[in-house]
């Protein structure tokens, strides 16, 4: 089983180069992508309620707050 | 001397008195050698044996560190190591790359203030307006009919820096150009010399009505400067 699973990986991205490094920056990319999408996703939760997005309305509204008063 | 004499022959009585045992010892050791039967040796060598000479070589039994994989899973490992380091330095190329890109770049504040908005709404018909865009005068001037028909049907081609005035203007009423005179530098006076454009005080540099070199000792038209109109009565230059 795991010799097959092994051999199908051996022919179909290691076997020849130019496939092989193809992969590599494929896969290069799409870790480059999930990288940064999870870091920021950590870095918003570790910085709640602290960035301009996230007290944004507050200050958008107070416009429409002061024309209601 | 004497002494010296004495302690030789002292020596010597030992060595011969020594010597049988150890040749016989030597010859022990030529006997067994001579029979090739390692197994009988005290000595163990690490180095082995092999059966073509079993006495001196010995082969190490390496079964223990064998791997129990087919081979080839064991090579799609070694190669997925490789791989997995060729990404994380394709990744952090990449990012190092950019890094330096970026920080090269202008910055917001610095793009901000590169643009300049003006209302066209208040330029009246016929007048010159004069505003400071990246700490250099440009002129507007909103063109009359007949303005624009002196432009247009002038022969541009025989002039000293041929362009015809579609070329320098995207609305024929608007003129958008730099104020800076292309001869040294100073900015032209609206409104006057021998053309009805613009004349340089400095040198005597006659422009026309679309801002093109007609007489003196500029060497090219007043530059036009990247601009456009994004609702109709507003100018964006930059």
């Amino acid at each position: 089983m795991a010799g097959a699973f092994a051999s199908a990986i051996y022919q179909g991205l290691i076997r020849r180069n130019a496939v092989y490094l193809t992969t590599i920056f494929a896969s290069a990319f799409a870790f480059e992508l999930t990288f940064d999408t999870a870091s920021n996703k950590v870095w918003d939760s570790f910085n709640r309620g602290r960035q301009w997005k996230d007290i944004k309305h507050q200050y958008l509204n107070k416009a429409d707050d002061e024309d209601d008063e | 001397m004497s002494l010296s004499a004495a302690s030789s022959s002292i020596l010597r009585a030992c060595a011969r008195q020594q010597l049988p045992s150890s040749r016989a010892a030597i010859a022990s050791c030529q006997q067994r050698r001579g029979v090739a039967d390692a197994s009988k040796s005290t000595f163990d060598s690490p180095f082995g044996s092999s059966k073509e000479y079993s006495s001196t070589l010995k082969i190490p039994d390496f079964s223990k560190y064998q791997s129990k994989k087919p081979p080839r899973s064991n090579q799609v490992f070694s190669y997925f190591m490789a791989g997995s380091l060729g990404l994380a330095s394709a990744v952090g190329a990449k990012a190092t790359v950019q890094d330096f890109l970026v920080n090269m770049s202008a910055s917001a504040d610095v793009l901000a203030q590169a643009k300049v908005e003006i209302g066209l709404g208040a330029i009246p018909e016929g007048k010159n307006v004069i505003i400071k865009w990246r700490g250099k005068p440009v002129f507007i001037r909103h063109r009359t009919q007949d303005e624009i028909q002196e432009a247009q049907k002038t022969e541009w081609q025989s002039l000293r820096d041929p362009q015809a005035d579609e070329d320098r203007v995207q609305k024929p009423e608007w003129l958008v150009m730099l104020g800076v005179c292309t001869h040294l530098g100073c900015v032209p006076i609206g409104e006057s010399g021998d053309y009805g454009g613009w004349f340089c005080p400095c040198h005597g540099s006659h422009y026309d009505i679309s801002g093109r070199i007609r007489k003196g000792p500029a060497p090219l038209n007043l530059e036009v400067p990247q601009y456009n109109f994004p609702s109709e009565d507003t100018l964006v230059i930059g």
